[in-house]
This record gives structure tokens, C-alpha cells and sequence, in this order.
């Protein structure tokens, strides 16, 4: 039993490491940043994963811990390779972002618009809003978790691109 | 400070350095604590109300109180985590090295100068990384095949059209078509059990995330007005991948999902 939960979990972080890799290229990322990202994103969706299939917490939750846990090993990462947090956290965060929900908002929008039974519309309703309120629910939960440790190691993490540090 | 730059000389070296921040999407409060530190170590104070085209920015000179603003044109480039901790680090080194203005300019010219990672690296790399996502959301091998591919055309013809600087929404719509168009190919032709978790897949490499992400920070941080205009223009973008894949079921008479 435990097994399978490992081997899944193993997979979900090295998928998601891959996808994190795709996404933020795109950004062009600093070279050695990148497989502090890939390791980061990994922990990250596996760790939510785990959250919402074995614990059933709702996504918008698992989502939070998940960033809290990226921005905490960001910093530690910030302070070792001297650049700020950011640079390993926004790429990380990038596989967990709700793109699917999103634009199936507004792909319902379009269903509902074209719709006539009211029946179905309700249906319809339902799902638009359940899809737009998850997204906007992990956005909020990704960045304010991510923000946090930010937040509690202020000093730090402003001054991580210092060379040195000069008394003033 | 004894070299002190002119106020004209510092106000076009940070309008310069405040907009290329805001184009490659750094967060508002950094780009105004970075400019602040520039001008600190010059002996100038700064304030600037940032906007989506445009940064209105007025530079103060600490000894003689003469004033100086200016409104600066963002300019439009791609999103770049390079230069954004490099102009960072930038903004440091001047602070506590004491650099001369003639320097920082040499220096955030170098940054610019950088070149990308060569986009047939980032290419395959991105048709990858959306595979992995197809797996994410349980497709099969075939999904995650077909997604490669997909993505690999639909990637190369937002390359394409963006090197030609066609507007950008356009982009985002023509290229989710092509890239959900030879996703919903699978559906058509049967190809592998989850073709419809190919489809929806497809179109996520075009997510605006890094936009969404700060323009999230910015409204956490009070810069409030600046993050509903990242976030609004984050959403355009969904709705355009939106118009896109709707496109391309409507051409092949698919159901949407």
C-alpha cells in the first residue's frame, strides 16, 4: 500500500518537474536556476498530490501548503545561490497554476450563452462557477502562501542579491 | 556624493531601467524599491505611479530640492527572469559600490545585450513540459504524444508570429486553434482513450502564469490599480486560448466540454 503512494507520488513530482522545466524556459529563466525549479516544483505538486488524494483537503488548501512549503525552500535556495526568491519560486508555481479552470469559465460562459433548455443552463451555471471560484481560490492560495515566508524573512530576502554587506 | 549625475542625465537612465523591469514582469513594489535604491545612492528620492503602458516617475534631489518627472512609454518584450534578477542585482551594486552613472549604463546594457536560451532549445523543452502535464491530469502515452506534438507546432508558430510582431492576442488565438486543432485530431481519428484530456492540454503552455502570479503580488502589496491591470490583461489572454479552442471545435463539429 505504501508502496503505490510512494511510486505515485514519485511521478507526480517528476511530471510536474518536467512540465515546470517547459514553462518557465519560456520566461528564460537564469541557467542555474533551473534545476533548483524542476526539484522545487516537484516537491510542490507532489506534495499537494498527496494532500488532496490521501488527506481528500480541497485543492485551493493543498495549493496553499504546497506554495508555503516552495516559498520556505526558496529562500533557503536564495541565500545559497544569491539571487532573489522569486527567481526559483514563480517558475515552481507555474505547473500549479488553474489554467484549466480558467478557461473552462469561459468556455462555459460561451455553453451557457448558446443554451436554451433552463435546465441544463443551471447545470451549466453551476460548473462556470465552481470553475471560476477554484481558480481564483489557487491563484490567491499560490501567491499568498508563496508570499509568506517572503514576508517572515523580510530582511533577507530583499537584500539576497547584495554582494556584500556593507554597514550603513 | 561627489560625482553627482545630473537630475535630466539620472531620470533618463532610471526611466530607462523602470520600464525594462516592468516589461520582462517583475512586481511592482520591486521595481520601485530597486529605482529608490538607485537614486539613494545618487543622493535623489523617487516616486512613481506605475501603469500598464506607461510609468510616471518624479525624481527629488535631496540638497537642492529640484524636481524633475517625466512620463516613460513601457516598451514591449518578452517576459525574462534573467534580466529581472540582474537588474536587481544591479540596483544593489550601485547602492553599496558607489558606481558611476557612465558604469551602471555600461553595465544594464551588457544585462540587455544577454542572449536568450536559443529557442530550439526552449522549443522541444516546452512540447515536453506540456506532455508532462497531459500526464498530470491522468492522459494516457497516446495523449501525452499527441500533446507533444501539438504543442510542438502550436509553440513554433507563436515563435514565428511573434519574432513577425503581430499583435499578441491574435497569437494567443491563432496559435491555441493550431495547437487544440491537432490535439482534437486524435479525437477524430480515435487515436488513444483519453483524446478529450489531449485537447484540453493542448492550450496550457499558452497560460499566462507569470502575469496572473503578479498580478496577485501586486494587489497583496496595495498596488492595487497595477495588479487588476496584469490581471486583466492575464484574463484577456485565457479568454483569447478560449476563443481558440472554441475555433477549432467549431471547424471540426466537436462538442465542447
Amino acid at each position: 500500500m505504501t508502496s503505490t503512494i510512494v511510486t505515485a507520488l514519485l511521478f507526480d513530482g517528476l511530471f510536474a518537474a518536467g512540465a515546470a522545466i517547459g514553462f518557465c524556459l519560456i520566461s528564460n529563466p537564469q541557467r542555474n536556476a533551473i534545476p533548483i525549479c524542476a526539484l522545487l516544483a516537484a516537491i510542490g505538486h507532489a506534495l499537494r498530490y498527496w494532500l488532496t488524494h490521501y488527506f481528500e483537503l480541497d485543492i485551493a488548501t493543498a495549493s496553499f501548503i504546497a506554495a508555503f512549503s516552495i516559498g520556505l525552500l526558496s529562500i533557503i535556495f536564495a541565500k545559497l545561490i544569491r539571487c532573489p526568491a522569486e527567481v526559483f519560486s514563480f517558475p515552481s508555481l507555474l505547473p500549479m497554476i488553474p489554467g484549466m479552470y480558467a478557461y473552462k469559465t469561459i468556455l462555459g460562459l460561451v455553453k451557457f450563452l448558446k443554451n436554451t433548455e433552463s435546465d441544463v443552463a443551471v447545470n451549466i451555471l453551476l460548473d462556470v462557477f465552481k470553475n471560476g471560484t477554484t481558480a481564483t481560490f489557487i491563484l490567491f492560495a499560490l501567491v499568498v502562501g508563496v508570499a509568506i515566508p517572503i514576508f517572515i524573512f523580510h530582511k533577507q530576502s530583499f537584500s539576497v542579491t547584495r554582494n556584500k554587506l556593507v554597514g550603513k | 556624493m561627489n560625482n553627482k549625475p545630473e537630475i535630466q542625465e539620472l531620470s533618463e537612465f532610471l526611466s530607462e531601467y523602470t520600464t525594462c523591469l516592468m516589461a520582462v514582469g517583475v512586481q511592482t513594489s520591486r521595481i520601485a524599491r530597486n529605482s529608490a535604491r538607485i537614486a539613494q545612492a545618487f543622493g535623489y528620492t523617487t516616486d512613481m505611479t506605475i501603469f500598464q503602458k506607461t510609468i510616471i516617475m518624479s525624481l527629488k534631489s535631496d540638497e537642492t530640492n529640484e524636481t524633475f518627472s517625466s512620463v516613460n512609454k513601457i516598451k514591449p518584450m518578452s517576459l525574462n527572469f534573467e534580466v529581472n534578477s540582474m537588474l536587481s542585482k544591479l540596483s544593489w551594486e550601485t547602492y553599496d559600490e558607489h558606481l558611476s552613472l557612465d558604469e551602471i549604463k555600461k553595465r544594464f546594457d551588457e544585462i540587455l545585450k544577454k542572449p536568450r536560451i536559443s529557442k530550439w532549445i526552449v522549443l522541444p523543452l516546452v512540447a515536453v513540459g506540456n506532455a508532462c502535464f497531459c500526464r498530470i491530469f491522468s492522459g494516457d502515452m497516446i495523449a501525452m504524444l499527441v500533446v507533444f506534438v501539438a504543442t510542438l507546432i502550436g509553440f513554433f508558430v507563436r515563435q514565428l508570429m511573434f519574432d513577425k510582431h503581430i499583435n499578441h492576442l491574435f497569437v494567443f488565438i491563432f496559435s491555441s486553434f493550431i495547437a487544440s486543432f491537432v490535439a482534437a485530431l486524435s479525437k477524430i481519428y480515435h487515436i488513444g482513450a483519453t483524446p478529450d484530456i489531449a485537447i484540453a492540454t493542448s492550450v496550457l503552455y499558452l497560460i499566462p502564469g507569470v502575469p496572473l502570479i503578479n498580478g496577485i503580488t501586486d494587489i497583496i502589496d496595495g498596488h492595487v490599480l497595477a495588479g487588476v491591470s496584469r490581471l486583466i490583461n492575464a484574463l484577456l489572454l485565457i479568454i483569447c486560448i478560449a476563443i481558440g479552442l472554441s475555433l477549432s471545435f467549431l471547424l471540426l463539429g466537436l462538442k465542447s466540454f
